[in-house]
């Protein structure tokens, strides 16, 4: 009987070593353990001993079963091993690149854009909106801007074809509508909408009929700000400037203010800013920006009394400063969208 | 000899480069005496008599050289468009004492008597003052070289004595003369008059213009002899036969000089200054000035006494300001004395009006400041005057406002935020499209009222309507500079017509190639429902639920292929998706390789401002859901939404309130063997589930099966065996 049982189990140990499956594996449990298996057979054979052998052969029988359920049970484990190494499959070279989409990428201009948002939004002010196509008065009159300005030429902006009519721009009267050529326009509409405090920026595109080079461009983006409250000065003015320009531009970035001439401001400057951070750009002083204290008479068009209210506004081009920052010195290029650019800004 | 290096910049811009000429290297320019402006001489290389060393510097051996400031003068400023109005502000700024020219002539000496027999003005609203100055017996000539010198300097020709006498004063004083040869003027007088229609002229310039009603001329009995404050004609200009000059001083309204100089299409120095506004009361001075001048250098005897016709417009203006005032709006403290003082620098007229301790100025304003109204104005010139550098570091004052950023930034910013997270690069182009394509995408209508009515350049005459053909662009470019794009997006302002009117639309469109560029890596290609999730992602960020049983094909659109896709929304409901496949045939158009996969959102602006919702919760169950699966056969022209619909429905019917239909869900979609030509079949799985207890076999299996004989009841769905 030991024979029979050894030999069992030493083609068990073969056999079972040669399995490569789950099924595989129950069927041959069952052949040698099954009702009908033959270890199965084995240990039924006892009954036909005498019984004195009995209690030996029990013995024996037992022993054997032990060593035949933990051949069972480590070549289950082995065979749930091999499965799941199945499922991971083989080893992946770590070092291939990334065969799906490459990362999104945000334009520069959004990126400048929302910094300057995000630098101004610090110090309460929101972004407020308005149609890129505009009238003359919410772009020229109501700014101020001389009847026979050459900014309201035919030259120097765009106007849209006298019969078309907008469903959601609203006009004062019956004025001309425009491509808006600042986002100043967006100042006017909301003065007309609330009443101050008022602290709001306009980012916007904006347009002016520009032969495209270098530095001009078709269509532009800028950002426009408005505050309006009780007892805002010239010097508020410069200091939040110097925030935003420090902000942006470096610790020491240092601005200077030139007067000018914006008719829907008085006074008006010029900024002109250096900062060492950007190396040979920013060692000259370079012109970056208008502003200047709200002119009375724009607050008088909207029914703010001037005598009460007082604010400052400026407005910056998006683009140069999105050059300034980052050397780009050509403006075409960043709407000819070329992704070697694109992607430098990941 | 001079020789020019590269780097240098001749008169004409005409920069020096290196370069190669004819076949050899050439390293810069040995000039002539008319390449570097010295002289009219151009016949060969200009040779230094005096010999200087080679290589002195040639400002060392011209050291007569002038320095030329470019100045930008403000449009408020036109007083500043002469000498005298910059060296003012010079004075001012560097509190110096500014000396004016010595003027010699007085209109009440001379002998008295006049070259013409009168002067009128018949426009008086256009030309409010004019004054002609006789001098008879002067030799006409070349002017002397310090004069000839200085109008070179600042880039002007010399003509003659008595003219570049008029153009000296001009850029001295900013006030604009003519000088008429007498026996030219027909009739003896001078008539300040409209043009007439038909009038012609020829102009200095040696161009005939046509005249019409809306141009001033200076005429005389016969004829229009200047096109007024913008240029004279070859008919009364002063020549070498010239004895005795007529000399105008006028002031003309700017309005009218602006309308001709621009009907026209001529500009001038004298139309320039006339246009921004010339000193109403400077004409008397410039004029003896200039009569000056003309006696000094080219003889003759002025007669005095003018002529005149209409008075010099009173401009002059009073402003009170307190100096708090000042103080207020500057925001930092700034002395009386220096607020005094910066004002009495720029020569405004400035009276102390003492009141107990609060000090009050009245500041007169001299005719010539015309940008000079109000307060506000003194606080600029004393900010100027005392120095903008000197507004003092301040800290920034902020107060709360609460208000947030407008809702179409915030939806940009959220929808940028996941297609970029999806890896779409974000692009930016040009609002200005070209006709022909807007017509091939959108028709007539559309074109006509996108139209701009002063484009610059055929391919940028009209609004955009879609953001696609510049993604298609991009696409292009981007495949011919083999930088492998695959997924683009842009957000932007486009603008689409609507029963007769034009609307302003918040758009976000994106495009994706079908393929992606072959890699050491296979993954499976994007399809119409890679898009259409993607579209409907952007319109959840609008607050908007695409429901795909209620996307609708598109039909007969040149945009995009019909068959592979969809609509969702409407102009009318605020929003509206299009995505699917780009027709291939008008891909191709744009030279892109391989299929594109697009979608664009549109949205009112109107729409992004409703008030945000906020939703309530709603409680789930705990019971245990029990699935049924159904397939039907049904013919191809049915949708899937339309059927996944009405298996809803019925099994809601089915159901009988006792308990819900949680979920009808497409599992699969099957073509071919075993089903009759025509046909597909769908598998659905319905999820019924009670709120309350764990539903029981037979009140499922009744639901399911009244739920099937319901939709086959129709005839037009069977059971799949």
């Amino acid at each position: 009987m030991e024979k029979q049982l050894q030999t069992i189990l030493d083609e068990a140990t073969v056999r079972l070593s040669e399995l490569r499956s789950r099924p595989e594996f129950e069927q041959y449990k069952a052949a040698l353990a099954g009702p009908n298996g033959s270890f199965t057979a084995v240990t039924k054979s006892i009954a036909t001993l005498p019984k004195e052998e009995r209690p030996l052969a029990g013995k024996l029988i037992n022993g054997y079963k032990v060593q035949l359920e933990q051949l069972f049970q480590s070549t289950l484990q082995r065979l749930e091993q091999e499965e799941l190494q199945r499922q991971v499959g083989p080893a992946v070279d770590v070092t291939l690149p990334f065969p799906g989409m490459g990362p999104g990428s945000v334009h520069l201009i959004t990126q400048v854009r929302e910094e300057i948002c995000s630098i101004l939004r610090k110090i309460g002010f929101t972004v407020a909106d308005g149609p890129e196509v505009e009238t003359e008065y919410y772009c020229f009159d109501a700014l101020n801007t001389p009847q026979d300005h050459p900014a309201r030429d035919l030259q120097d902006t765009y106007y849209l074809n006298p019969l078309a009519s907008f469903g959601n721009v609203s006009r004062k009267a019956d004025e001309r509508y425009l491509l808006r050529t600042h986002t100043s326009s967006v100042q006017i509409r909301t003065m007309l909408e609330q009443q101050p405090p008022v602290r709001i920026i306009a980012p916007g595109r904006c347009f002016r009929r520009d032969t495209a080079d270098a530095t001009h461009s078709a269509n532009f983006h800028q950002i426009e700000a408005l505050y309006v409250d009780r007892n805002v000065t010239v010097k508020d003015l410069k200091a939040d400037l110097d925030y935003l320009f420090r902000s942006l531009l470096g610790a020491d970035a240092v601005t200077r203010f030139r007067p000018h001439y914006f008719s829907y401001t008085e006074p008006s400057f010029e900024v002109d800013f250096k900062s060492k951070h950007l190396g040979k750009v920013g060692s000259e002083w370079m012109e970056i920006m208008g502003c200047g204290m709200v002119d009375p008479a724009v607050f008088e068009e909207v029914g703010y009394d001037p005598n009460v209210w007082s604010g400052y506004a400026f407005g910056l081009g998006i683009e140069r400063i999105a050059m300034t920052l980052y050397g780009v010195d050509d403006i075409r290029y960043l709407y000819q969208n070329d992704l070697r650019l694109h992607r430098q800004f990941i | 000899m001079i020789a020019a290096l590269p780097g240098a910049i001749l008169p004409g811009d005409f920069a020096i480069k290196e370069s190669k000429l004819r076949g050899v290297d050439s390293q810069g320019m040995l000039c002539s005496e008319r390449e570097l402006g010295l002289g009219e001489d151009q016949g060969g290389i200009a040779i230094l008599a005096e010999r200087p060393a080679p290589g002195t510097p040639v400002n060392e051996v011209f050291s007569g050289s002038d320095v030329v400031f470019d100045i930008e003068v403000t449009p408020n400023r036109p007083d500043c468009l002469s000498h005298l109005g910059i060296a003012r502000e010079l004075a001012a700024y560097f509190r110096r004492p500014l000396s004016y020219p010595q003027v010699v002539a007085n209109e009440s000496s001379g002998p008295g008597g006049h070259l013409i027999r009168s002067v009128r003005s018949e426009t008086e609203e256009n030309c409010p003052h004019y004054r002609g100055y006789s001098i008879r017996g002067v030799t006409i000539g070349e002017s002397p070289s310090w004069l000839k010198e200085r109008l070179a300097s600042i880039g002007l020709r010399p003509i003659n004595n008595v003219v570049d006498a008029t153009n000296f004063v001009l850029h001295e004083l900013g006030q604009p003369l003519h000088a008429f040869d007498a026996k030219k003027i027909a009739g003896g007088e001078i008539i300040v008059r409209m043009a007439r229609a038909n009038e012609k002229i020829t102009t200095l310039d040696e161009k005939e213009r046509a005249l019409d009603a809306s141009i001033m001329v200076i005429a005389d009995a016969d004829k229009p002899l200047v096109i007024a404050g913008v240029m004279g004609s070859v008919d009364a200009e002063v020549d070498q036969t010239t004895q005795d000059v007529f000399l105008e001083s006028a002031y003309f309204r700017s309005t009218s000089i602006r309308k001709t100089s621009r009907r026209l299409g001529l500009s001038t120095d004298s139309s320039y200054r006339f246009e921004r506004g010339v000193d109403p009361k400077g004409a008397e001075f410039a004029a003896l000035r200039c009569v000056d001048l003309i006696l000094e250098i080219a003889g003759g005897e002025f007669m005095g006494h003018p002529l005149t016709a209409g008075e010099a417009p009173f401009t002059e203006k009073e402003i009170e300001l307190t100096p708090t005032y000042v103080r207020e709006r500057l925001g930092f403290d700034i002395s009386d004395p220096d607020i005094i003082a910066a004002l009495e620098a720029l020569e405004l007229d400035v009276t102390r009006l003492e009141s107990d301790d609060n000090l009050t100025i009245r500041v007169g304003i001299p005719s010539f400041r015309l940008d000079l109204y109000r307060p506000i104005d003194l606080v600029e010139e004393v900010l100027r005057i005392y120095g903008s550098d000197r507004i003092p570091q301040g800290t920034v004052r902020c107060t709360g406002l609460v208000t947030e950023d407008n809702p179409i930034t915030r939806f940009n910013r959220r929808v940028n935020t996941l297609l970029v997270g999806k890896g779409f690069n974000e692009v930016m182009h040009y609002s200005l499209r070209s006709e022909d394509e807007l017509r091939d995408w959108f028709g007539h209508a559309q074109a006509d009222n996108l139209a701009l009515t002063n484009p610059l350049a055929s391919d940028a005459s009209h609004l955009r309507a879609s953001l696609i053909p510049g993604l298609l662009d991009c696409l292009a470019l981007n495949q011919a500079r083999q930088n492998e794009p695959r997924a683009l997006f842009e957000t932007g302002r486009v603008f689409r017509e609507e029963n007769g009117k034009v609307y302003e639309m918040v758009s976000i469109a994106f495009v994706l190639l079908q393929d992606a560029p072959s890699g050491w890596l296979r993954r499976e290609s994007a399809d119409f429902y890679t898009v259409a999730q993607i579209a409907s992602e952007l319109l959840a960020q609008a607050g908007v639920g695409a429901d795909p049983s209620k996307f609708t094909p598109l039909i007969a659109e040149n945009a995009w292929q019909e068959g592979h896709s969809a609509r969702f929304g409407g102009f009318k409901m605020g929003f509206e998706a299009k995505f699917g496949l780009l027709n291939p045939a008008m891909t191709k158009r744009w030279d892109v390789r391989g299929m594109v996969l697009a979608g664009a959102v549109y949205l009112t602006p109107t729409f992004l401002q409703r008030e945000p919702k906020r939703r309530g919760y709603k409680s789930f169950s705990s019971f245990p859901a029990a699935l049924r699966d159904l397939a039907l056969v049904l013919p191809e022209n049915i949708s899937a939404g339309q059927v996944r619909q009405e298996v809803e429905k019925a099994a809601i019917q089915a159901a009988n309130k006792q308990f819900a239909v949680e979920a009808v869900e497409i599992f699969d979609v099957y073509r071919g063997k075993g089903l009759p030509d025509g046909h597909k079949s769908i598998a659905f799985s319905i999820a019924f589930r009670s709120s309350e207890r764990t539903l029981q076999d037979k009140e499922v299996a009744a639901a399911f099966d009244a739920t099937c004989k319901s939709l086959t009841a129709s005839g037009k769905y069977s059971l799949r065996a």
